[in-house]
């Protein structure tokens, strides 16, 4: 294991920071959820990994570039969203904090070997036509469709963060997620701002999904480490906010990218476990903050 | 006769009766019973742990790989014989629980959850790239694997160990304390309940018993890998069984386990919609029978 170079390094850095914000746009799904429904969503990974599988069907039926079907993908995945947290997840609401989580353990299960069932287990990635294309000079470059999913992502984020923060609809998602039945005595219809959450997290997710099928190849299974990655941005971010869930991808990765590096590929999703971990043990309150 | 005693003979008539399985019926049987019994050790570990002390772990695959690791190293390097390797199963998952406790144990409730399922990941990666164990590849055991009504019987002994430790922590006083960690854990603290204490032996039990189970599938298989051997898929079975057959009763690991082995069964030959058909009944029982289907059959407050 020998010490990278300075060059190496920065390259790095670099790649952590453009797939950091495509880390952080597949986490942002999984902060509103958490933050706003109080739902930890275990099915988050594969809500990524059907956008992933959406754009490809897409891409089959029509042959158009999939940077172009990605929002319709992502349309796709929040239409699933609305039935999912309205008929599935509220109804089990009542019988404690339990019966969410292991309602969405099963809806993963079902999710993911649907997929397995449907399209196969084989390995899949999305052909951009940009993949071999890199920008940049000598020592520091990235492939072009790192850098275009990476804008994308920003902007998504950006979108999301003024219409949670600015907009009369995201004051209603807010009054929903902090007072509920202060919210409900007012005229706001708590439960519709939950299922609409849901969905938006759903289709954010999906987008997500889709760009990182562009980046890396992806497998009906990948919906795991796709969730496990999302509680990682989140926690070193914070639940919530989309600012912090921003910052927490950047930071993972950085974290990835600078570990793989140094440890060797394989060890990618590890270091963020790892960090995962700890950053949990150390702020064992972390996930919800005030509210347990 | 006396009430106490009547479930224990009928506990050691049912044992006889399952010892004396390979005896009536063929391999396809015996290797049915070997799997049913399998899920039963994971099942009746998982429910001590999630049932009633209200621990909710997704960290089944780490243990059952855990097990099936050192049942493997310990048979290739050390020569050891099978009770030797399956008690080492036991220990390594044991004592690996009981290292990763003193960090997950400063995680509550749904955290806790979350922290099961990053470690067990986290451990299953970590096994892929590690070449001192064979990395992505596995172990190939060296020894003969066992006929499969060894096997069985070797399981059987296992199942019968977790059904003799649950009853026995179930019945002493220490049952008590479990619940009170599961009903609310701050109000069990004020009461002197050491919660820490309980949550870590439980933890470590259910460990060492997944251990076991994880040895027996090393031992059936002659080959292991880390993507089977940790796989999610035991996380998957053992939640499924225990949320199906009754979540903190003491029949409904068993009920779950008839009922699942039953679905697998029926599903022979569409395994790709067995995970699928699993998680409906998982979705399904969560809604209309949260304290699983044992509370419809036995019609009394399940929570005993």
């Amino acid at each position: 294991m020998a010490l990278p170079d300075s060059a190496a390094l920065l390259q790095a850095l670099v790649s952590g920071l453009l797939i950091g914000a495509l880390l952080a746009l597949a986490a942002l799904g999984l902060s509103l959820v958490v933050g706003i429904i109080r739902v930890v969503n275990l099915m988050h990974g594969e809500l990524v990994v059907l956008g992933a599988y959406a754009a490809y069907a897409l891409v089959q039926l029509t042959g158009l570039n999939p940077l172009l079907l990605a929002p319709l993908a992502a349309l796709l995945v929040a239409l699933l969203g609305w039935p999912i947290e309205r008929y599935i997840l509220q109804p089990v609401a009542r019988h404690g904090a339990e019966a969410p989580l292991l309602t969405t353990f099963a809806l993963s299960i079902i999710l993911q070997n649907l997929l397995v069932f449907l399209v196969g287990g084989d390995t899949r990635a999305l052909d951009s036509g940009l993949g071999a294309r890199r920008l940049g000079t000598g020592a520091v470059s990235a492939p072009l469709i790192y850098v275009i999913a990476a804008l994308v992502a920003l902007v998504v984020c950006a979108a999301v963060h003024v219409l949670i923060t600015r907009s009369d609809f995201g004051r209603r998602i807010r009054a929903s997620a902090e007072q509920p039945d202060d919210a409900a005595v007012v005229g706001v219809a708590v439960r519709r701002y939950y299922a609409l959450t849901f969905m938006l997290a759903a289709g954010v997710s999906g987008l997500g999904g889709a760009l990182l099928g562009m980046v890396f190849s992806f497998t009906p299974a990948a919906g795991v480490d796709y969730l496990l990655t999302g509680f990682a941005v989140v926690v070193l971010g914070g639940v919530g906010s989309v600012k912090g869930t921003l910052l927490g991808g950047l930071g993972l990765g950085v974290a990835e990218s600078l570990g793989a590096t140094v440890l060797g590929d394989g060890y990618r999703l590890f270091i963020g476990l790892v960090a995962f971990l700890v950053f949990l043990m150390l702020r064992p309150q972390g996930l919800f903050g005030r509210r347990t | 006769m006396n009430a106490a005693r009547k479930p224990l003979l009928i506990a050691a008539l049912l044992g006889a009766l399952l010892y004396c399985l390979p005896f009536a019926l063929g391999p396809y049987w015996q290797q049915l019973g070997l799997r049913a019994l399998q899920w039963l050790t994971l099942a009746i570990a998982w429910n001590l742990l999630a049932g009633y002390c209200g621990q909710v772990s997704l960290g089944t695959g780490a243990f059952v790989g855990l097990g099936a690791y050192a049942c493997a190293l310990s048979g290739n390097q050390l020569d050891a014989p099978i009770p030797v390797q399956l008690a080492l199963a036991g220990l390594v998952a044991a004592g690996f629980a009981a290292l990763a406790s003193v960090a997950l144990f400063r995680l509550r409730g749904l955290y806790f959850t979350v922290g099961t399922l990053a470690l067990a990941e986290a451990l299953r990666i970590l096994m892929v790239n590690l070449r001192t164990f064979g990395g992505a590849s596995g172990v190939v055991l060296r020894a003969a694997t066992p006929a499969f009504h060894q096997l069985y019987w070797l399981a059987l002994a296992i199942a019968a160990l977790a059904v003799l430790l649950a009853e026995l922590l179930l019945r002493s006083p220490l049952s008590l304390s479990l619940r009170a960690v599961r009903d609310d854990e701050d109000v069990a603290l004020q009461m002197g309940v050491r919660s820490f204490r309980v949550k870590f032996g439980v933890f470590v039990l259910a460990a060492f018993l997944m251990g076991l189970a994880g040895g027996l599938q090393a031992l059936k298989l002659g080959v292991i890998e880390p993507y089977g051997a940790y796989g999610m898929s035991w996380t998957i079975d053992t939640v499924a069984v225990v949320i199906i057959g009754g979540l903190g009763t003491r029949m409904g690991p068993l009920l779950g386990t008839l009922i699942y082995v039953a679905l697998s069964e029926a599903l022979r030959n569409l395994p790709e919609l067995h995970g699928a058909v699993a998680g409906v009944f998982l979705l399904l029982a969560i809604r209309f029978a949260p304290r699983g289907l044992w509370s419809l059959v036995a019609r009394r407050p399940a929570h005993g």
